[in-house]
């Protein structure tokens, strides 16, 4: 099968501070694999890495086999079809909302396409439609997170990145928030998500990674590693 | 009570101005976080490319020099960005700010020994009647300065807010990083911002140029000052906050002339930015970043 994104190898750091070691993975078309990892242990960096917004020291990042998106700036990187749902939303909080969708779709040409994209999203998300006209930053988390999703979904990609879309959020968002995940997913949207809540991520997740201090220690289908003993113990609260 | 109006009305026919060079300071610290002390010989260079236009073709009237001062000040404002903002890009704040300094400088002197380093007259580009208005009297120069000004600040505020690539810049303003993941082209809106801020800075400079009869290598460090002081008040989260921090500096200005002396008119907006700074470090609007 053809691998929609592949990492080999990947080595980034911050200065002389290794972030993240020989991470390897791949995700295929309309897959929604996650990486599981604490604070700290690196994932962020992985996305950021996928984006373009930080530069490797070592290893390879292919598009659909061919394209080498370590060549490419971070604009270019979007335009491939790559979108990213950031850590703690980090929308435009001066602009408003329906301002933040927009640029959503800053780079498609077809403002028409755009337009219609964005009465999509207001008919699936009505409280943003509500909102539109609102400062971003005045919302609530929950709304804000709506916000974030639906911005990444604008340029209608095909790889979504989705940096810990629970944090920070009430448990019941939290959940409204995965049960929004799985639905984008079944759009055929292939999904690369990192998070923390292990259980709603395996829940919705194909395939899972497990990440330490940079390093990749695990790799299975969701329910194989749901099962592991070490994951039940750092991430489930089970006991070992 | 008509002191106090003409004041009024003086401030803010100077404090446009200000505005209008204040943005420019403001585009650049907020899009591409560059102090950019050329600015204001950038605004100088505008002056003179006007003073050029008409003194070569008398015949031709303000709009012609105004868009020589917006041609001449826009193109050192792209070679700026060109060769030292955008190499120094993403290195230490003082890097651009030493660039843009030793830029500033350079600026400065070859206008000097151009022109000379003495103050030269600027010709009259609207004849020098007054207009009254209500119990207030103002020339049509000054009457077209802040007309001038005020459509310049009109149509930045236009842009920002209701363009693509004007919230686009807002974008960048707010969060580079996700502006870039979002397809933005960072580096092309950095070059627009500048070339923008520069041709802006331009015009402004032939009109108030016209407004005072004068011209000087050296003007720029009295508006550059003001500007920045003015950007400092407001802090850089609303543009707008730029301007009508501008408009105010300007009115402070008038009115310590009329009521107390000339001589403390420039010390005011010192006074000003101490006592905001005191009670409000990221200035009256806030700013990002804090």
């Amino acid at each position: 099968m053809s691998e929609l994104l592949k990492v080999t190898d990947l080595a980034v750091s911050y200065g002389s501070v290794p972030a993240v070691d020989g991470v390897s993975l791949t995700i295929e078309p309309g897959e929604l694999r996650v990486i599981l990892g604490a604070n700290g242990a690196g994932k962020t960096t992985i996305i950021k890495t996928l984006l373009g917004l930080l530069r490797p020291r070592a290893g390879q990042i292919r598009l659909d086999g061919q394209t080498d998106l370590l060549r490419l700036r971070p604009h270019e990187i979007h335009q491939l079809g790559i979108a990213w749902v950031p850590e703690g939303r980090q929308l435009w909080n001066t602009l408003k909302v329906v301002d933040n969708l927009r640029l959503g779709g800053f780079a498609e040409p077809d403002k028409a396409l755009v337009d219609r994209r964005m009465a999509a999203m207001f008919e699936r998300f009505p409280r943003l439609r509500e909102r539109q006209d609102q400062i971003a930053g005045s919302l609530s988390g929950g709304e804000q997170q709506m916000v974030a999703i639906a911005r990444a979904l604008i340029s209608a990609p095909r790889l979504l990145l989705m940096d810990e879309p629970s944090l920070g959020l009430a448990p019941k968002v939290v959940r409204d928030v995965f049960g929004l995940v799985r639905e984008i997913n079944k759009m055929g949207i292939a999904i690369l998500m990192v998070e923390q809540n292990a259980r709603q991520a395996l829940g919705v997740a194909n395939w899972a990674y497990l990440l330490e201090t940079g390093h990749i220690v695990e790799s299975g289908s969701a329910d194989e590693i749901g099962r592991k003993a070490s994951v039940q113990a750092v991430f489930l609260g089970g006991h070992a | 009570m008509e002191l106090f109006l003409q004041q009024l009305a003086n401030g803010l026919v100077i404090g446009s101005t200000y505005s209008v060079v204040a943005i420019g300071f403001a585009l650049a610290f907020t899009v591409l976080r560059v102090i950019n002390f050329a600015h204001p010989d950038i605004f100088m260079v505008g002056m003179f490319a006007g003073l050029a236009v008409t003194a070569q073709w008398p015949a031709f009237g303000l709009l012609v020099a105004m868009v020589a001062g917006a041609a001449g000040a826009g193109a050192v404002g792209f070679v700026l960005e060109r060769t030292v903002i955008a190499p120094l890009r993403g290195r230490d704040v003082l890097m651009t700010l030493i660039g843009t300094l030793g830029v500033a400088i350079v600026l400065q002197n070859a206008m000097a020994l151009v022109v000379g380093p003495d103050p030269v007259a600027y010709p009259a580009l609207l004849p020098r009647r007054f207009i009254d208005i209500g119990p207030v009297a103002l020339t049509v120069r000054q009457v077209a300065n802040f007309a001038i000004c005020l459509l310049l600040l009109g149509l930045v505020s236009l842009y920002v807010r209701g363009t693509s690539y004007g919230r686009a810049t807002r974008a960048i303003a707010e969060r580079p990083d996700v502006a870039a993941a979002f397809g933005i082209h960072v580096a092309r809106i950095c070059q627009i911002t500048i070339l923008l801020a520069s041709m802006m800075a331009g015009v402004a400079a032939v009109s108030v140029g016209m407004l005072y009869g004068s011209a000087s290598a050296f003007v720029g460090l009295l508006y550059g000052l003001k500007a920045f002081i003015c950007m400092l008040v407001a802090g850089n989260r609303y543009f707008e906050g730029v301007m009508v921090v501008g408009l105010a500096i300007g009115i402070i200005e008038a009115l310590v002339t009329g009521y107390l002396s000339s001589s403390l008119r420039d010390a005011a907006a010192f006074f000003v930015l101490i006592g905001v700074l005191y009670f409000r470090p990221n200035g009256l609007f806030g700013s990002y970043n804090a």
